[in-house]
């Protein structure tokens, strides 16, 4: 490595806690994940400085594709040829493809969009659209959750340190267990406008609901005419082996809310999924909520390239066969650390590691980035490690992530403070 | 190994230095945790009370029920005291434990920061 490029690193650094967050390059640079992204190709990120790591990370989910998918970002060349964001005023025949994909892909009678920027976004729109319709106040949401960092999402994460210096938030946020039907069932009054649940909870710490559960849910929200809005945004777009996670168990909200790999990692857009007789709502309100980049001509025109990528290149079964071969040696994990690794939790490529204590997952983040693998404890619990590789990861690749996992491990069981008790 | 005086001498310059720092005060004043510092090597343990970002006591012996433990070999808890060395460095290596939210985690290490900008 040149010095040139290990100056151009720290001068990035530098300024990024100059003008940015200090913090966060102490804390990333403790963990040893201080890297400046150079190239991205497939599964693989490049630091500056030459290293290569294998992107298990992937901004929790933003790139199904891989990184910097070229035809992606042809998509998005071809449509700069052509557009630009767009006025969000006005209608626009992207806007109106993406949205009729959408309609195709979602399952049930999921039929309307209205688009956004981001995940946050979404879950604000769903809220606001789920009040405004049932003309009902009350959100259940879950421990754990998470929906994003904005007003209303914020209200509904089931984690107090990201809300409380903000209080007071939104009112009327009721919080339950996640997967747990009793609970939902003592909680839901009639002026409960809608249940909010991550289909798998992500920064939760990949939180599989249990069989049952969703369906039970659906159910209570019939009985009670309150809407279940499923987040979709880390589990949408092939990421658990479906093309939305809540096909596994054959259940169909009232409204989805979808960001992430809908923009194909290379821009971004996010969108809130309802059905017909919701967008009654909007009838006498058209113009009720706007986004002024929400749903921009050319993020729509990549979010149709990525749809068609991943139905193309059948990301759906490739995350099922790649998840099947990291089952085997988590499988083998399990065995050979009991004292460190308690669960393994998975749907496809979506899985989360459950170490013994909160410190492992750092601990671990660190000993996988010196062995070449991108990978971070979730955000509602850092004693799990969440693994969310691309969906066009190889076979080798898969292998030498496993073999990464378990020199860490290997590692880790001769340090302290490995006990549950530490 | 640190004997238990060397610590407490250590402790209070880290209550001087934190309490007489304008900016760590303003950023830690929703902060109140009370904190337990156990030494694993000699047995000793302190307890430090952090009232809004202030450090109003410290002491040898265990007060209360901490939110915050931070265990680790004597030597260590006298080095980052005296703010010569990294703890998240130390955490993420083993060495200093600490059962604490990821928060209270690197709130600790935002102290030393702010002290001591090199380390």
């Amino acid at each position: 490595m040149s010095a040139n490029i290990e100056e151009t690193k720290e001068q990035a650094l530098a300024d990024f806690a100059a003008f940015i967050n200090p913090m966060k390059v102490r804390t990333l640079k403790s963990a040893g994940i201080d890297i400046i992204e150079g190239r991205r190709e497939g599964a693989c990120v490049w630091d500056l400085t030459g290293k290569r790591y294998i992107d298990c990370q992937t901004g929790s989910g933003i790139m199904n594709v891989g990184r910097r998918n070229r035809e992606i970002v042809e998509a998005l060349k071809e449509a700069l040829d052509h557009y630009d964001i767009g006025v969000f005023l006005l209608c626009s025949k992207p806007k109106a493809d993406l949205a009729k994909k959408l309609a195709e892909i979602t399952p049930g009678d999921l039929k309307c969009s209205l688009f956004g920027v981001g995940g946050g976004e979404s879950v604000d729109a769903a809220i606001k659209i789920a009040r405004g319709y049932t003309m009902k106040k009350e959100i259940i949401y879950a421990e754990k959750a998470y929906h994003g960092h904005t007003g209303f999402a914020l209200s509904a994460i089931g984690r107090s340190a990201y809300k409380e210096p903000f209080e007071p938030l939104m009112p009327g946020f009721r919080m339950v267990p996640f997967g747990d039907v009793e609970a939902i069932r003592k909680t839901i009054n009639d002026d409960t406008a809608a249940v909010l649940l991550e289909t798998i909870q992500g920064e939760g710490g990949i939180n599989i609901p249990p069989d049952g559960y969703l369906s039970e849910v659906r159910r209570l929200c019939d009985e009670s005419e309150t809407l279940l809005i499923l987040d979709e945004i880390q589990t949408g777009f092939a990421r658990t082996g479906r093309m939305f996670a809540c096909e596994h168990w054959g259940v169909v909200p009232d409204i989805m809310t979808l960001a992430k790999s809908l923009g194909g990692g290379i821009y971004p857009i996010s969108a809130t999924v309802f059905t017909e007789e919701i967008q009654d709502f909007f009838i006498p309100h058209p113009f009720i909520h706007l986004s002024t980049f929400g749903g921009s001509d050319l993020g729509c025109l990549v979010g149709l390239a990525t749809i068609d990528y991943i139905q193309r290149h059948r990301l759906a079964e490739h995350a099922l066969e790649m998840g099947k071969r990291f089952q085997s040696g988590f499988d083998r994990f399990l065995k050979d650390y009991p004292e460190l690794l308690i669960e393994v939790r998975q749907k496809g490529l979506m899985m989360g590691l459950q170490y013994t204590n909160e410190s492992i997952g750092p601990r671990m983040t660190k000993k996988l980035a010196e062995r070449g693998v991108l990978a971070v404890y979730t955000g509602n619990d850092p004693s799990i490690c969440r693994l969310m590789p691309p969906l066009v990861i190889l076979p080798e690749e898969v292998d030498a992530v496993l073999e990464a996992l378990d020199g860490a491990m290997k590692e880790l069981s001769g340090e302290k403070g490995i006990g549950i008790d530490d | 190994m640190a004997s238990s005086d060397e610590i407490l001498e250590a402790l209070a310059d880290y209550q001087i230095q934190c309490n007489e720092n304008k900016r760590l005060r303003r950023m830690q004043r929703d902060w109140s945790r009370l904190l337990h510092f156990v030494a694993d090597d000699t047995g000793d343990i302190f307890t430090m009370d952090v009232v809004k970002g202030e450090i109003v006591s410290f002491t040898g012996g265990t007060q209360g029920t901490p939110d915050i433990i931070v265990t680790t070999q004597s030597e260590n808890l006298c080095d980052m005291f005296w703010g010569d060395l990294n703890p998240t460095r130390k955490y993420l290596a083993g060495e200093i434990r600490v059962k604490a939210s990821q928060e209270d985690v690197i709130r600790l290490d935002a102290i030393t920061m702010i002290i001591w900008p090199d380390v």
